[in-house]
């Protein structure tokens, strides 16, 4: 699933830009990574990836859709070919970890034994099988993102984005979550995830696409990020 | 099929997560409900009270003593206005005989008359009690009717009390409506609004709006349904030893209050599919504008 930026500008009411003429490709199978200082408007361009937020000038396409042209009845399937994962994980606290990765399934009306198998799978890829009766408050921090990637990827998504995936973990931990994207992104998904952990960043080259107050200023293939 | 399952089932997770608010809504929505049976009712019994005594209510006309009117032809010349109910004429000697009857034991007083005074006469029944005064004025205007009487004060008073009681009922009806629908909307924004961030993962994750708000109206429908099912038990289990306390105090209102219990089994299947209907408006209403403003993008 390709993604195109084409001039876009975000404003927040009544007078936060916090994009400003952005213009991007990212290519079906890309690994690309987003980065820049807090308030740089890395949040803001992966959420208009997946439409929570609206360009307030030009176009974002995905898979050659215009997001703005989307009705709103569409958009959970959409999304539905998005793996999505937030900073604050975004679990739901009531249900367990393998009823929080069930759900995204059963909300798609998949029949209980696929669910069970496809559930059972995802939560194998991210080690957490023996959690998965846990609610998410009785899980770590590193435990509760891989269960928001095993979430993510429950419904085999052929793009994947994560917002700060690492930015709660601890250095070794957020490693191990890492290797599942890399995993993820061999897979042919194309992944795009911001960061601003250079360590990160550094540690496998991939595309780089750099923002500062708004604007690209940065767009590397195999590029390093110093913070 | 597997959808309803899976709505089935959130619908008990969030009754079973979430149970002190379900048991709030349940409570309010039950006790709302009561007190919307409880007024219907009285209001019903009230009416039906107020009915009788309009249907009790007689206008008595005295034809003028003249051997060559067609009293039948009059009858029928009243009969045809639209405030009479029945007629019934009385011949002088019927008149007599039931003046007679009334006064018992002094009826000899009466024998002091000498020939019978009382001319043929009507003993009218209205529908309604604010119909008697059009009557009236229409039956003096009738050169046939030489005196009308009837109980002025006690028609005002009935038809008064008829007109104020309607409207009370219809407005204590619409505050009861108004605030069980407030109170269950309400509850039901307050349990949503505690869950908002789990409405937005969900949305976020790929669930239709739909499939969203569906266990969310079932709920809300689910417990106004209980609420409605436990108001009507304890109207109807209370209403029937009410009755029979007040025939034995009052008996005289033995024949003016609903007893028929057909009739209060309905209004009790009625109130419990109110109940319902208002809980899943409400639920309907509320879950889907709160889901459109969480989920509208900036």
């Amino acid at each position: 699933m390709n993604i195109s930026f084409s001039e876009v500008t975000k404003i927040f009411e009544p007078d936060i830009t916090a994009l400003i003429d952005i213009d991007l490709n990212i290519e079906q199978g890309e690994f690309v990574y987003v980065v820049g200082q807090t308030g740089s408007g890395k949040s803001t361009l992966l959420k208009l990836i997946t439409r929570e937020l609206l360009p307030s000038m030009g176009v974002v396409a995905v898979g050659g859709y215009d997001l703005r042209r989307m009705r709103r009845a569409d958009v959970p399937y959409y999304r539905r070919d998005i793996g999505i994962v937030a900073q604050d994980f975004k679990l739901i606290p009531s249900l367990t970890v393998y009823e929080n990765i069930a759900f995204v399934m059963e909300a798609m009306s998949v029949p209980k034994r696929i669910v069970e198998d496809r559930a059972k799978n995802v939560i194998n890829q991210v080690g957490l099988w023996r959690r998965r009766m846990m609610k998410p408050a009785q899980l770590s921090g590193g435990e509760q993102q891989r269960v928001a990637i095993a979430r993510a990827l429950a419904n085999s998504p052929s793009l994947f984005i994560a917002d700060e995936p690492t930015g709660n973990l601890d250095f070794h931990t957020a490693m191990e979550v890492m290797k599942i994207l890399y995993a993820i992104n061999a897979a042919g998904v194309t992944v795009v995830m911001s960061t601003h952990n250079q360590y990160i960043v550094n540690s496998m080259k991939q595309r780089v696409v750099e923002l500062e107050s708004g604007h690209l200023i940065r767009d590397e293939i195999g590029g390093t990020y110093s913070g | 099929m597997t959808t309803v399952k899976y709505i089935l089932r959130d619908m008990w997770r969030l009754m079973k997560n979430h149970w002190v608010l379900g048991l709030l809504t349940f409570i309010t929505a039950g006790v709302m409900l009561w007190i919307l049976g409880v007024t219907t009712l009285f209001s019903l019994n009230l009416q039906n009270l107020l009915q009788r005594l309009e249907s009790e209510l007689v206008v008595q006309a005295y034809l003028i003593g003249d051997n060559t009117i067609d009293v039948e032809a009059v009858a029928q010349k009243i009969q045809t206005l639209d405030y009479v109910y029945a007629i019934k004429i009385y011949s002088p000697a019927d008149s007599l005989a039931k003046l007679q009857e009334k006064m018992g034991s002094q009826s000899r007083a009466l024998d002091m008359l000498g020939d019978n005074p009382i001319p043929y006469n009507f003993e009218i029944h209205v529908h309604r009690a604010e119909d008697v005064e059009h009557l009236v004025d229409e039956l003096n205007a009738m050169p046939e009717v030489e005196d009308v009487v009837y109980a002025g004060l006690v028609v005002k008073r009935i038809s008064a009390l008829s007109r104020i009681s309607s409207r009370v009922a219809f407005i204590m009806f619409i505050l009861s409506v108004v605030i069980t629908a407030l109170v269950v909307y309400n509850t039901i924004h307050i349990s949503l609004y505690s869950r908002r961030e789990e409405i937005g993962t969900m949305y976020l994750v790929g669930a239709t709006k739909a499939y969203i708000a569906s266990p969310f109206v079932l709920e809300g429908t689910l417990l106004s349904l209980l609420g409605a099912v436990i108001a009507a038990s304890g109207i109807l289990g209370a209403y029937f030893p009410g009755i029979a306390l007040i025939h034995a105090n009052l008996p005289f209102l033995k024949s003016s209050l609903i007893t028929d219990k057909a009739t209060i089994f309905r209004f009790g299947a009625l109130l419990v599919g109110f109940g319902a209907t208002l809980g899943w408006v409400c639920s309907y209403l509320v879950v889907t504008r709160f889901i459109n403003s969480i989920t509208r993008p900036e």
